[in-house]
């Protein structure tokens, strides 16, 4: 038996690829206009050639990102709706229950812990908020590019206040990445130093066993069947 | 004026009273008191040459200088006929004997724009003797409004429109000193070029040297936040960025005098401001064309969000303030608490 299970198809790996390369200009083209009276934003401006190449930058790798969230929603919806895969991410009663489950377990109220599926309630949290934090940076960044645009559709007030929306809500992207995305990925005592998982698409049977128990006991059940349909493959 | 006339002759006085004109300025004045007394330039021009003696003894060097203590190459009496090509080389001739006594006046002029468009050799670039004149000097600022009377001999559709402006009005109709003058803006010496991007990038704190000063505002119940809700906005960050920059930049962006006007600045309640609601649509369309009716209220005045003013981005903000801790304290708790139980087990 294979001692690795694929958990991340091609599509899958290549798109996180993407959302963390676009994160990362996002970040930096925007942070540095957030805190231009800094001393790292004014050379970070001075390295991209000047405050013009930056916005042109922001607005470049935004636009990339919102094809790239748009695409992804739009194929997960087809996907799903065409009954190719299930709505896995999708939050379910139980992710409450497991999470209380897990505070309980963290407390020490509790020596048991939570059987997670596909996706835990962490990683569903983690993926609902980059959903919805992404489609209100889109939303907020478009209208700032197309200020004239908006304001045809939408009170004027609307870009002041998209503006302070977009720096907050950049600022919390940002945070929640280097907080609780890098102790999961990287700095957690489960993945030190490195979950490559995302990267290499393939987990260990053992991880598999211990994070996501349902799903991999489906995994086996399917594959059980699989061979007892066909024995001769 | 009758501030300037009884300082005028209170100086006369004194000149009057200190000392008889030295003998120099009688010798000189055998030829010079001519008011018929023309002497031809290389050009064809004919200038007078002609001194009024009892302006001199009026004006501000009256009783303190001799002829030739300007005049240093004219000490013999009669002196050598001098021949110049033009009125622009016989002031260049003598404009430089003003740095003998006022030194730093001269070096800050080597600064300006005035001086560089006299280097490049322009017939029109004015000298200390434009602005001052010659003979007849007076104190530059008094009265006060005779700066903006100095700069209008040359600038005269800007002094036009200056005048008309509220800060003109007030200092012409009410003699009020708080306005500003050409000087204030632009250095009377070291005046740099006003259609520069630096100076454009520099208007927000130049405007705001008497904007933000709570004292002098609160007379006029004149906001003083004008400054920092102006750099809080797009305009502004853009602005203060451009600024620190060491490249001119490749976009333009409003400062103050784009949307309030510059010589002809009004009043924010005058039907005639450009910042006023009826005309904001004009104003914001002379950069952004295609702006439609909603589109001045996308800039929030020159007020802080309040539940007032902008309530939209005032909740917005205060949302803000209130989740960004709510959810990283969140997610930092639970790093904790998973750690402290990985120990725990351990």
């Amino acid at each position: 038996m294979n001692e690795y299970v694929i958990r991340f198809s091609v599509e899958r790996r290549i798109e996180h690829a993407c959302v963390m390369l676009l994160f990362l200009v996002l970040a930096v083209s925007g942070f540095a206009q957030k805190f231009f009276e800094a001393q790292w934003a004014q050379w970070l401006i001075a390295a991209m050639g000047g405050l013009q190449n930056v916005r042109w930058v922001h607005r470049g790798a935004g636009i990339l990102f919102a094809a790239v969230v748009v695409g992804h929603l739009a194929w997960a919806l087809y996907l799903v709706a065409s009954r190719r895969s299930k709505p896995s991410i999708v939050p379910t009663r139980k992710d409450f229950s497991d999470a209380v489950m897990m505070i309980r377990y963290y407390l020490r109220l509790s020596d048991e812990q939570a059987q997670f599926d596909r996706y835990d309630y962490r990683q569903k949290f983690e993926y609902w908020g980059m959903v919805l934090g992404s489609m209100l940076m889109i939303m907020t960044g478009f209208m700032l590019y197309l200020p004239v645009l908006t304001t045809r559709l939408l009170p004027g007030e609307f870009i002041p206040a998209a503006r302070i929306a977009h720096s907050n809500e950049g600022l919390l992207a940002f945070l929640v990445v280097i907080t609780w995305h890098i102790y999961n990925a990287h700095l957690s005592p489960d993945v030190f130093p490195f979950d490559v998982g995302i990267f290499t698409g393939k987990v260990t049977r053992e991880r598999m066993e211990k994070e996501h128990p349902i799903e991999y006991d489906r995994m086996r059940a399917d594959a059980k069947q699989e061979r007892d349909a066909h024995p001769e493959a | 004026m009758t501030l300037a006339g009884a300082l005028i002759s209170l100086t006369g006085v004194q000149a009057a009273g200190t000392a008889s004109d030295p003998p120099s300025i009688a010798s000189c004045m055998t030829c010079h008191d001519d008011p018929k007394f023309v002497h031809k330039l290389g050009d064809g021009k004919k200038i007078s040459l002609f001194i009024d003696q009892h302006a001199f003894a009026h004006s501000v060097h009256g009783g303190k200088l001799v002829c030739t203590d300007c005049h240093t190459d004219m000490v013999e009496s009669p002196h050598d006929t001098k021949h110049f090509p033009n009125r622009l080389a016989m002031r260049l001739a003598y404009y430089e004997m003003c740095k003998r006594c006022h030194f730093p006046e001269y070096s800050r002029l080597l600064d300006g724009v005035h001086y560089a468009k006299l280097a490049k050799g322009d017939q029109n670039a004015p000298t200390c003797v434009d602005c001052h004149g010659s003979h007849a000097m007076t104190r530059p600022a008094r009265p006060r409004a005779l700066i903006s009377r100095t700069c209008a001999q040359c600038h005269t559709a800007i002094a036009a429109a200056y005048v008309r402006s509220v800060h003109g009005k007030a200092l012409l109709e009410e003699d009020n000193h708080d306005v500003p003058v050409c000087t204030d803006c632009h250095h009377p010496h070291d005046n740099s070029n006003p259609r520069a991007a630096s100076w454009h990038l520099a208007i927000p704190q130049l405007c705001a040297r008497c904007h933000t000063n709570k004292q002098m505002m609160a007379k006029y119940r004149i906001s003083t936040d004008v400054l920092t809700t102006y750099l809080a906005d797009f305009h502004g960050v853009t602005a203060s960025i451009e600024r620190s920059e060491k490249a001119d930049p490749r976009a333009f962006t409003a400062t103050c005098t784009d949307c309030h006007g510059i010589h002809d600045i009004a009043r924010v309640n005058d039907r005639s401001s450009p910042v006023i609601k009826a005309n904001l649509l004009a104003t914001c369309r002379r950069c952004h064309r295609a702006a439609g009716p909603n589109f001045p209220s996308a800039w929030i005045g020159h007020y802080e969000p309040s539940l007032r003013h902008a309530p939209l981005v005032y909740a917005v903000s205060v949302f803000y303030m209130i989740f960004i801790p709510f959810v990283i304290g969140g997610l930092v708790l639970q790093i904790l608490l998973h750690l402290w139980r990985v120990v725990v087990n351990r």
